[in-house]
């Protein structure tokens, strides 16, 4: 079952992730397995497993790059590291130059230079999203374009997790 | 009461514990309020210490206190410090009386000469006169709720399960202590919102942040340190009364002159709370006496540093659950050591308001606790608390870096799965490391378990497929399976962490507690038997009520043959082998209609409260089949 399925809404990139919460709330009230530890062992054996299924598929699609690849997968469209296409000159340009940019924060342990980067590279995902969100909205969505555009989510999601390591590091 | 004797037909009672680095409380459920039990002294708090004696006999609480001075190495306080930890381990070389087996033994042992006993089995001291005391008042224990630091990780939560286990309770869940004071709390105000719980207990620091909203207690990301609290405040200033005290070398510091400091210490900062200034009468190296003067201003200086590390904790969780500070309702302190003030102000403006402390911070996690048990042996839906794994869970990889599985954070139950290949032509075999951390190197991860997968086919490097899945239950504990998938072979190993103790173990030292060994113990498993059927036929009974609808004629009459089968078995067997084989003919019959009253309950939380959908596509019988056959059963 995939995750769409699994939490019960229509396969979408652009969901209700306030709505999405609330169904996985009301879904746990179902399947945790604290409902059901005066069960025989079976049922808590079988929910447990319901509760992580219902767990994981909340985790995929919160995340826009693993919902953006569930929506492929309904596609029947393959994808993942080294099925997308290689980045743009442009792009892999920008990225290097903000690593610059973080290697010096690195080094100065400048806190606001962080928060500004981050709030940056925060702006150029949310408008990948946004992108993608009108690729999938659209019937024909173009595959190509869709992996290009997680591709790129990919990149500024490792600049920041990078960026998250050395703010934990500076807190 | 008057005849308050022993009768095992007497109700089960559940229980709630907070087993503390300093103190630990039992606390069970009494006319829908929580209420702490009196321990063996006299009084809701009982001293996590235990004495074992040269000749044999084991004290704990006040009783072992009394020998703190004068058998140290033989008094093991604070041994939640050494829970999950292995010989050699930083914790055993910090300032402290005690000697441990030397050697690289998954678990540290405390070296008391004949006597070795491990941290589980000194936790287990503790728990079984908890148990006795919550036996004198309640008649008859049933399931119990542990509670564990948040950031305990998997070997420090798996070593307080068993030490539940070889105490004699039937551990029905561990629980994040942040999450039991945030559910005393929430219960009590009946508040909606987000909350912190700031928690500074003796040799523990969490922080969680956490969403209450109509009985859901949904933990948004939990941090801290495992080895900080009280106790390191403690060490500051007994630091200073030793150099006071003229011991500066090694060969001064004898465990006497240690525990003397230590124990002065504990005093002093005591007094500090409602003092601005102490003074404590300390023995001189060579004899004679000195008047160690500590201001509360010289305290609060040293313990800054301490702080500061919660503070780094307190962010990143905010961060991790992004949030703001002001978008906090309210911050709850928890464990003794909020208590101080230096770290009452220190919370205040670390998220700009005052916290709540109108429950007693000592109390309120075994509190919590209580509330828990009670309602999982109710199987009450009133609550559902919704928690996190508090550190990142995953492989070492090829250059000793860490392939993250799991992310801290995860919500739990969660599970995962990652690929792997080989590496070398013809490798035949599978070596692989599970850690728990943050660190980007394995090495500086804890290393929960090693195995090695064989009977890999040899092919070509990177053509085989090793699929590694984890596991982790609602108590936050992991098991970990692997799978070769290449050319239709399967195997699998299941994996338990290394330093646990087995079920076996677990049950022989249990055997050889007892003083008639074998017979006390079936008689044991006979009364755990008794109480899980009382638990299963409550559940049973309830799940008749709401979904009798659900069964087939020939279904009903083969599940109440079985229950009325349990019901005598509980009643009047007298081996728990009957009570279980019923309990497990109980489980086969309920079985696939368990199956079919969790699809309703999935199918009526995705139609929000419009039942009547749900109901006509779940009541037939062939409707259920085919929902089944869909679903799938795993």
């Amino acid at each position: 079952m995939g995750p769409f399925e699994t939490l019960g809404v229509e396969p979408a990139f652009g969901l209700d992730l306030t709505a999405l919460e609330q169904r996985h709330r009301d879904l746990s009230r179902a399947l945790h397995p604290d409902r059901h530890s005066g069960a025989g062992a079976a049922e808590r054996r079988m929910a447990l497993g319901r509760a992580i299924e219902v767990n994981e598929a909340f985790r995929v699609l919160k995340d826009p790059v693993r919902r953006a690849e569930a929506l492929l997968a309904l596609r029947g469209v393959q994808s993942g590291e080294g099925k997308e296409p290689p980045a743009s000159p442009a792009l892999l340009m920008e990225v290097m130059e903000r690593r610059e940019a973080l290697a010096e924060i690195r080094q100065s342990k400048n806190e606001a230079a962080l928060a500004r980067l981050i709030a940056e590279v925060r702006g150029e995902e949310g408008r990948v999203v946004q992108a993608l969100t009108k690729e999938f909205a659209t019937p024909s969505g173009n595959s190509a374009e869709i992996l290009k555009r997680i591709g790129e989510l990919r990149y500024y999601r490792r600049f920041l997790d990078e960026a998250a390591s050395i703010a934990d590091d500076l807190l | 009461m008057l005849l308050d004797i022993f009768d095992p037909k007497a109700p089960p009672q559940a229980i709630g514990i907070d087993l503390g680095t300093t103190n630990s409380i039992v606390a069970h459920v009494r006319d829908g309020k929580p209420v702490p039990l009196v321990t063996c002294d006299g009084s809701a708090l009982l001293p996590s210490v235990v004495h074992y004696g040269a000749e044999g006999s084991v004290l704990v609480g006040r009783n072992a206190v009394a020998y703190a001075t004068r058998e140290p190495e033989r008094t093991i306080a604070s041994v939640k410090r050494f829970m999950g930890r292995a010989a050699g381990d930083v914790e055993t070389t910090r300032l402290g009386a005690y000697k441990f087996v030397a050697g690289e033994a998954a678990v540290v042992r405390f070296d008391l000469g004949k006597l070795t006993p491990s941290a589980v089995e000194v936790s287990a001291e503790i728990l079984k006169s908890l148990k006795q005391s919550a036996l004198d008042q309640l008649t008859h224990v049933g399931g119990v709720v542990i509670t564990v630091p948040a950031y305990f990780d998997d070997a420090q939560r798996q070593a307080t399960r068993d030490a539940g286990r070889l105490a004699g309770l039937d551990v029905l869940r561990l629980l994040n202590e942040p999450t039991a004071a945030a559910l005393a709390y929430g219960l009590d105000k009946q508040e909606n919102g987000l909350f912190a719980v700031y928690d500074l207990g003796g040799g523990t620091f969490d922080v969680t942040i956490l969403l209450l909203e109509d009985g859901v207690f949904q933990v948004k990301s939990t941090g801290g340190d495992s080895a900080l609290g009280g106790d390191d405040m403690d060490r500051e200033i007994a630091e200073c009364m030793l150099l006071a005290m003229g011991a500066t070398t090694p060969q001064t510091r004898t465990a006497e002159v240690v525990s003397i400091a230590l124990e002065a210490a504990r005093r002093a900062k005591h007094a500090l709370t409602d003092a601005p200034e102490v003074s404590i009468e300390l023995p001189k190296k060579g004899g004679g006496e000195l008047q160690f003067v500590l201001t509360r201003a010289d305290f609060d200086a040293w313990i800054l540093p301490l702080l500061e590390r919660t503070g780094k904790s307190c962010r990143r969780a905010l961060r991790d659950a992004e949030l703001e500070p002001s978008a906090l309702h309210g911050v709850i302190l928890v464990g003794g050591s909020t208590r101080v003030p230096r770290v009452r102000s220190y919370v205040q403006e670390l998220f700009g308001k005052p916290p709540l402390s109108d429950i007693d911070p000592d109390l309120v996690v075994a509190y919590g606790a209580a509330i828990q048990a009670d309602l999982l042996s109710r199987s009450s839906d009133e609550v559902l608390l919704l928690d996190v794994l508090p550190l990142s869970l995953g492989i070492e990889t090829m250059g000793g870096g860490v392939d993250k599985i799991l992310p801290r954070n995860t919500g739990i139950p969660a599970g995962a799965k990652a690929t792997f290949t080989t590496y070398a032509d013809d490798q035949t075999g599978f070596d692989l490391h599970v850690v728990q951390g943050e660190r980007e190197i394995a090495s500086d991860c804890r290393s929960l378990a090693r195995f090695k997968l064989g009977g890999i086919p040899p092919l070509p490097a990177g053509f085989a497929r090793l699929e590694v899945s984890f596991h982790v239950d609602e108590n936050n504990l992991l098991s970990v399976k692997a799978v070769e998938l290449t050319t239709g072979i399967t195997q699998s190993v299941e994996v338990k962490p290394s330093y646990g103790l087995t079920d076996d173990e677990v049950e022989q030292m249990l055997i050889d507690a007892l003083d008639h060994g074998e017979s006390d113990f079936e008689l044991r498993r006979l009364r755990d038997a008794q109480v899980e059927a009382t638990r299963i036929l409550l559940a049973t009974d309830k799940a008749f009520d709401s979904d009798a609808d659900l069964l087939a004629e020939a279904e009903r009459l083969r599940i109440e043959r079985a229950l009325a089968e349990l019901r005598t078995a509980a009643s009047s067997a007298s081996k728990a082998s009957v009570v279980e084989g019923a309990i497990s003919a109980l489980d086969d019959a309920t079985h696939e209609w368990a199956g079919r009253r969790m699809n309703r309950a999935i199918q009526s939380a995705i139609a929000g409260k419009n039942l009547g959908a749900v109901e006509q596509s779940v009541a037939h019988a062939a409707g259920v089949e085919a929902h089944l056959a869909k679903h799938g059963e795993r």
